[in-house]
């Protein structure tokens, strides 16, 4: 099979195809519920990683900041993740379309990774787990996962000028 | 002939962030990808490729960078953009 059959992003006539095998597609049918559950619930400690603070100086205009945003960002959110639900069997993707599938897999590897304490015991670690240890298959769906986002820069990176 | 319109002074000299634009800022972080961070510059911001791999290099060297400045408004809007994409970024006034 040519290399060329296992991307799964492709630029074409100004957009982006997406083209997910059956098992990947599968995959992402059973994280997306999960990320969905996640930005909904305001107290999991992994949304730190998705809504850092704008103002750490300033705890009012945190507060202000937060107030004015929450609800924006949820929104925007959750439709991000219906828009890739959506397009999961396969789909063409417009610059907004990109947006929601970048915003939605870049969440997941952000949520994965603050689960696998990358922060702190960085990415090297994560290859020298012993392979019985619980976290072996998170690190697998997180290397995926980036695996994904760099195919689909490389994709749109053809929609930016120069 | 009207007669100009005054403002009292010290509406502006009071204006601290009409002197001082703000700040956005994004901190180095160990999860998001070195392409993804230059591509979401160049989307975001428009910035050219060498410009956002020049931002993206120093957030990852020096730990953080100014990315973008402006008015208050303009500067929020950046910052909740960038957080949409997953950034760490900060605002901050210039003093």
């Amino acid at each position: 099979m040519a290399a060329f059959s296992r991307r799964r992003f492709r630029w074409k006539n100004g957009q982006v195809v997406v083209e997910l095998p059956d098992d990947e597609q599968d995959m992402l049918r059973h994280v997306l519920p999960q990320l969905r559950e996640l930005v909904m619930d305001e107290t999991d400690p992994a949304l730190r990683r998705l809504s850092p603070p704008a103002r750490p100086d300033d705890p009012d205009a945190e507060a202000f900041y937060r107030q004015m945003v929450t609800d924006e960002l949820l929104a925007s959110r959750l439709e991000a993740i219906e828009v890739v639900e959506e397009g999961i069997a396969g789909t063409v993707l417009d610059d907004a379309g990109v947006d929601s599938w970048m915003h939605s897999l870049n969440a997941l590897r952000l949520v994965l990774g603050e689960r696998l304490d990358v922060d702190v015991i960085g990415h090297d670690a994560l290859h020298d787990l012993d392979p019985s240890d619980d976290r072996v298959p998170i690190v697998a769906l997180y290397e995926w996962l980036g695996w994904l986002l760099e195919q689909l820069v490389d994709a749109a990176m053809n929609s930016l000028d120069d | 002939m009207t007669a100009p319109l005054t403002t009292p002074g010290t509406d502006t000299e009071d204006d601290v962030a009409f002197d001082h634009p703000w700040k956005v800022i994004v901190w180095d972080d160990p999860i998001n990808l070195m392409s993804y961070v230059t591509f979401v510059f160049r989307k975001v911001f428009g910035y050219s490729k060498d410009k956002a791999e020049q931002l993206m290099m120093q957030v990852h060297v020096e730990g953080r960078a100014v990315v973008s400045s402006g008015a208050r408004e303009k500067a929020e809007l950046d910052v909740f953009r960038l957080h949409e994409h997953g950034l760490w970024a900060t605002l901050e006034q210039d003093q």
